[in-house]
């Protein structure tokens, strides 16, 4: 099997695969992007970082497979979800750095309390779904992102008729990890 | 009447129509799944609250360029297996080559109307490092071109490498001590080529050898072959140096790596078998040694050659899985692999293992 690999890679080099690959990208790129970054920001509650995260998962993308790959959306979804989740665990230092600016920032425009408390359930909804494991974390972000059952199911490798247990169970999950902290 | 299951409900919750007839008979009569579905529908109300978010605006086309001006890409060949590394890789064009012609001349044997091959069990042709180097490949006979292009890549579950190859990803039930569970998954979906003769190429290739080209039947000019190969999927065990996936050509020789392709297809147009056969066979990149090893074998129309140099490796015929197989121990002592057709799957067992170790992996492939 790897002497198909081989074969199959000088082939593709041989006869042009290249361009018709970038035109499949670029056709990709504008179909999913706003989708890509829209799951990104689900999870990151942050548009400037949920784009960059979107940006690398397409440079990643485009690294390893050809745009014209059926599982390119599913790919893209899932990578998107997995990346935005793998920031929110490696960032709680900046979040509470964050969080104090955002309160120094909004006296002078709102309630400091209120900004105080919509940033605080914010940081904690994202950090209790980080603490989620990968599987119900990804279900909640793809299908609070508006992807169907199918898409969802597609996007993580199961049925999808397993897609409604997988929700249901990940609800409880969260609802529980959060309520631990304050109230959901 | 059971229940009504937790994803029935939760179903229900996203889409009102989802319930069955019967199931919703059942839930207009059970207090208890009401009020199961009433604990749910407030976690998932809540949950949807707490994940709620303007829809981002974004500039696709400056975002674009972002991505374009990031660090050039490295080649799409996202895998490159450790027994593929640059030392080996010479080597391992020219066993690709020689796979690919022998599995068209084995075409050439196939009977019946539909010239078809799809083979059934492997066969080992010894072939040596000289013969390996002088197939050029398919270029100097013509052309070829993928009309479905090969997508290897490196996945990250079984579940994944199932979903891109749509196979049945084989779980290895016994692993000998010592060897890592950690398993590196890689896919590839099925991909289609079609090589069609060229007798000016093939002329000019056999001119520039000094050679002259065997004479070329009528209709062979513009002959096709259409090949499908794959889907695979290829599992890796052991702790990879690599780390991101996507730079997986520093691994580390892996302990074991188990592979699973659907067997090759190949189909034949405008020519016969007969003439395939003799004029393939009597090209010069040919030698007189591969041609008869390839002659030598029993039933080619549903044999599948396995080409092994013969200064590298030694081979015999094992019983595995309940099927005739070919087991290759590496004359180095570096390692050892089964190989076997069952049920239409070519199945590979490889590693820096001893081959009693390799044929128990195969035997306990679940």
């Amino acid at each position: 099997m790897g002497v198909n690999f081989e074969v199959a890679s000088e082939a593709g080099r041989r006869h042009g695969a290249v361009k018709s690959n970038e035109e499949s990208f670029e056709a990709l790129f504008a179909a999913e992007y706003a989708r890509v970054a829209g799951i990104a920001n689900r999870v990151l509650a942050d548009p400037h970082e949920a784009e960059d995260v979107a940006q690398e998962v397409f440079v990643d993308f485009n690294r390893l497979h050809s745009a014209s790959a059926p599982y390119a959306a599913a790919w893209l979804y899932r990578a998107s979800a997995h990346k935005a989740l793998n920031r929110v665990r490696g960032r709680r230092r900046r979040e509470r750095r964050e969080l104090s600016q955002a309160t120094d920032e909004g006296s002078s425009t709102m309630d400091p309390q209120h900004v105080l408390e919509v940033n605080e359930s914010r940081r904690q909804v994202r950090q209790a779904l980080a603490r989620l494991a990968p599987k119900p974390a990804t279900v909640l972000v793809l299908r609070a992102s508006g992807l169907s059952y199918a898409e969802v199911a597609q996007a993580l490798g199961v049925g999808v008729g397993q897609i409604g247990t997988l929700l249901r169970r990940a609800e409880a999950a969260l609802r529980k990890e959060v309520t631990r902290g304050s109230s959901l | 009447m059971a229940h009504l299951s937790e994803g029935t409900l939760r179903r229900k919750f996203d889409d009102e129509d989802a319930l069955t007839d019967s199931d919703a008979r059942h839930y207009s009569a059970c207090a208890e799944c009401q009020a199961r579905y009433t604990a749910l529908a407030d976690d998932a109300l809540a949950v949807a609250s707490a994940l709620a978010m303007p829809d981002i605006k974004v500039d696709v086309a400056s975002a674009f360029s972002r991505v374009r001006s990031a660090p050039a890409a490295q080649p799409r060949f996202g895998i490159r297996l450790p027994i593929m590394r640059p030392a080996s890789r010479p080597v391992m064009g020219g066993f690709a080559a020689a796979a690919v012609i022998v599995a068209l001349v084995v075409t050439a044997f196939a009977q019946g109307a539909l010239n078809f091959f799809h083979p059934e069990t492997v066969q080992p042709v010894a072939v040596s490092v000289a013969d390996l180097q002088s197939l050029s490949g398919l270029s100097d006979f013509g052309t070829f071109a993928w009309t479905t292009k090969p997508e290897p890549q490196l996945v990250t579950s079984a579940a994944e490498a199932a979903t891109v190859s749509g196979l049945h990803v084989p779980v290895a039930g016994n692993l000998p001590s010592g060897v890592s569970k950690t398993v590196t998954y890689a896919a590839m979906p099925a991909a289609v080529g079609v090589f069609t003769f060229d007798a000016s190429k093939a002329a000019a290739a056999a001119g520039k050898a000094g050679k002259a080209l065997p004479k070329m039947p009528s209709g062979m000019d513009g002959a096709k072959l259409t090949v499908t190969v794959g889907p695979a999927v290829i599992e890796i065990f052991g702790n990879l140096n690599g780390g991101a996936s996507s730079d997986a050509t520093q691994l580390n020789l892996p302990q074991l790596i188990v592979g699973e392709s659907t067997a090759p297809e190949v189909t034949s147009s405008g020519v016969t078998t007969q003439q395939l056969e003799d004029y393939l066979l009597s090209q010069p990149g040919v030698s007189p040694d591969l041609a008869a090893a390839i002659r030598a074998i029993k039933d080619p129309s549903t044999t599948l050659p396995i080409p092994i140099p013969v200064e590298y490796a030694t081979h015999k015929n094992v019983q595995v899985q309940g099927v005739t197989g070919v087991a290759l121990g590496d004359n180095t002592g570096l390692g050892a692999a089964v190989i076997w057709i069952k049920g239409g799957t070519v199945y590979a067992v490889a590693g820096t293992l001893k081959q009693n170790q390799i044929l128990d992996v195969a035997n306990h492939l679940n």
